[in-house]
């Protein structure tokens, strides 16, 4: 069974039927979001049931969109936490991810200021490497870009999109080795973006997190998951309640393979990895449960059916 | 930047010129101090690296009084001032209570202040001069150069002198050889450097 991302948008009036056909067909909620009289639902459904889902959803003047950033979690990177690069562009470009259902991380770097001075430390690599991509949004000289970029990209394993004020090209030019994506002419600036070219530029990034995410989901593909991270979130939901009384936004977070619960890892790890999925077969068994750099948190990483030999 | 007689931005990346002119341009008038600029060079080198800004304020006369924020009205054995905003409420407070005494001075409510049995008229009440902007400008100034300098540009020198000023910033030690481009960032603009 194929999952793929959508998104669900409509009244707040009888959307429990939607969610009640999500869960019946075998999908996920990944998050609910009710804003004043509409609600958001970003999900999971099976591919050959999303006609039934739209169906559904006619009458009642509902929305079902696909959302390839739902069920990600990304890590936006800026050399620091500063007026010099927030708000603006680095919260318009997180705000931009979550807008289509990605979790987003802003990850200010401690010393990623400057050209000679600019390095990254091993807990800032090590919460990089935690999400499913990270996108760099870098400053406006090429030299410095060039300069600084090695060092930031030191030990990060996942998939990188590199924004930076010169143009495309210019950004393939100067990085060497290649990272997984670029997008150009979206430098250090300090007004919101709000003009239509502006816009389109968020859009570019978005379009590129997006092929960047679907190359990683064709990699994951050919040695499938051991298990999906939304079914992982459903059971911890169910067997663990104190996760009910975390005020996170998002108290299980998905990611493409693997999932962040925000409770205390020596707590509640044991707990967790003896959860069984179905035929005695537990979380422990197919998924690495360790402790996450972020807070206390727990990471999970599913593991593959290469190494565990079940898919459940 | 239409109120700047001349504003340049040098460096030799073009496109990071570009970007720099749109962030000076933001700040200062986020800050508020373009009417306050009359010419600006900007100049930045990634490769060095070096961010200089020298410029030329216009005078700034006008001083801040009453009649600028509030409307004063006589009344029958008082005066009654009516703020148009809060701004300079606390400074003027400060000032009508120092020469005219608490127990004169009723603030009836956030934009409302009677003066009671003051020996001045309504006149003299409206030309009291309350700020003095100039006093805080150079201190405003170089936090928007803060801002608009590259990130990590730690190593600071600033100047300002009557009506010229210039910050240089650096990640490295500046050298002597900071004053010769100064100099020659002021003769780009036909000025000399403080």
């Amino acid at each position: 069974m194929i999952l793929v991302p959508v998104t669900y948008r409509g009244g707040i009036y009888r959307h429990s039927e939607i969610m009640d056909l999500i869960e019946d067909i075998g999908g996920y909620i990944v998050q609910k979001h009710v804003i004043a009289q509409e609600v958001v639902l970003l999900c999971f459904v099976p591919q050959d049931d999303i006609e039934i889902l739209r169906r559904m959803a006619k009458p009642l003047g509902g929305e079902v969109t696909d959302s390839p950033l739902v069920g990600t979690e990304i890590a936006i990177v800026i050399p620091s936490l500063e007026i010099h690069h927030l708000p603006h562009p680095a919260c318009d470009i997180a705000e931009y991810v979550r807008r289509l259902g990605a979790k987003s991380n802003m990850v200010g770097l401690a010393r990623g200021v400057g050209k000679r001075i600019a390095a990254l430390n091993d807990e800032e690599r090590d919460v990089i490497n935690e999400h499913d991509i990270a996108v760099y949004v870098l400053g406006n000289f090429e030299k410095c870009i060039e300069h600084k970029m090695p060092i930031l990209r030191r030990g990060i394993d996942v998939p990188i999109v590199l924004c930076g004020a010169p143009t495309k090209e210019a950004l393939q030019r100067i990085v060497d080795p290649p990272v997984d994506g670029y997008v150009g002419n979206v430098g250090r600036f300090m007004h919101r973006t709000k003009e239509s070219d502006e816009l389109t530029k968020l859009d570019e990034i978005i379009s590129e997190i997006t092929r960047v995410l679907e190359k990683k989901r064709v990699e994951i593909a050919k040695d499938p998951l051991s298990v999906a991270p939304a079914r992982l979130m459903d059971l911890i939901n169910e067997n663990v309640p104190k996760i009910h009384e975390v005020t996170s936004p998002t108290p299980l977070t998905v990611q493409m393979s693997g999932l962040r619960v925000k409770l205390p890892y020596d707590t509640f790890a044991g707990d967790i990895r003896k959860i069984e999925i179905e035929d005695n077969i537990t979380i422990g068994n197919v998924a690495q449960v360790t402790p996450s750099r972020m807070r206390d948190y727990i990471l999970l990483k599913i593991l593959p059916f290469s190494e565990t030999n079940v898919v459940v | 930047m239409q109120a700047v007689e001349y504003f340049e931005v040098e460096c030799p990346e073009p496109l990071g010129a570009e970007y720099y002119k749109q962030i000076a341009n933001d700040v200062l008038l986020d800050h508020n101090l373009i009417r306050t600029i009359q010419k600006l060079h900007i100049y930045v080198d990634p490769g060095v690296p070096i961010f200089v800004a020298v410029g030329i304020l216009k005078k700034v006369s006008s001083m801040v009084r009453v009649q600028d924020f509030a409307a004063v009205n006589p009344l029958e054995g008082k005066i009654m001032l009516v703020l148009a905003n809060e701004t300079y409420l606390a400074p003027m407070l400060k000032i009508f209570w120092t020469r005219f005494g608490q127990e004169h001075v009723e603030q009836a409510d956030r934009f409302t202040v009677i003066l009671r049995g003051v020996a001045i008229g309504a006149k003299e009440v409206e030309d009291i001069v309350i700020a003095d902007p100039s006093e805080s400008m150079y201190k405003d100034l170089i936090y928007a150069f803060k801002c608009i300098a590259p990130e990590g540009f730690r190593i600071r020198r600033e100047r300002y002198a009557k009506d010229k000023f210039f910050f240089v910033s650096s990640e490295d030690t500046l050298t002597g050889d900071v004053d010769a481009l100064l100099r020659s960032k002021f003769e780009m603009m036909g000025e000399t450097m403080p």
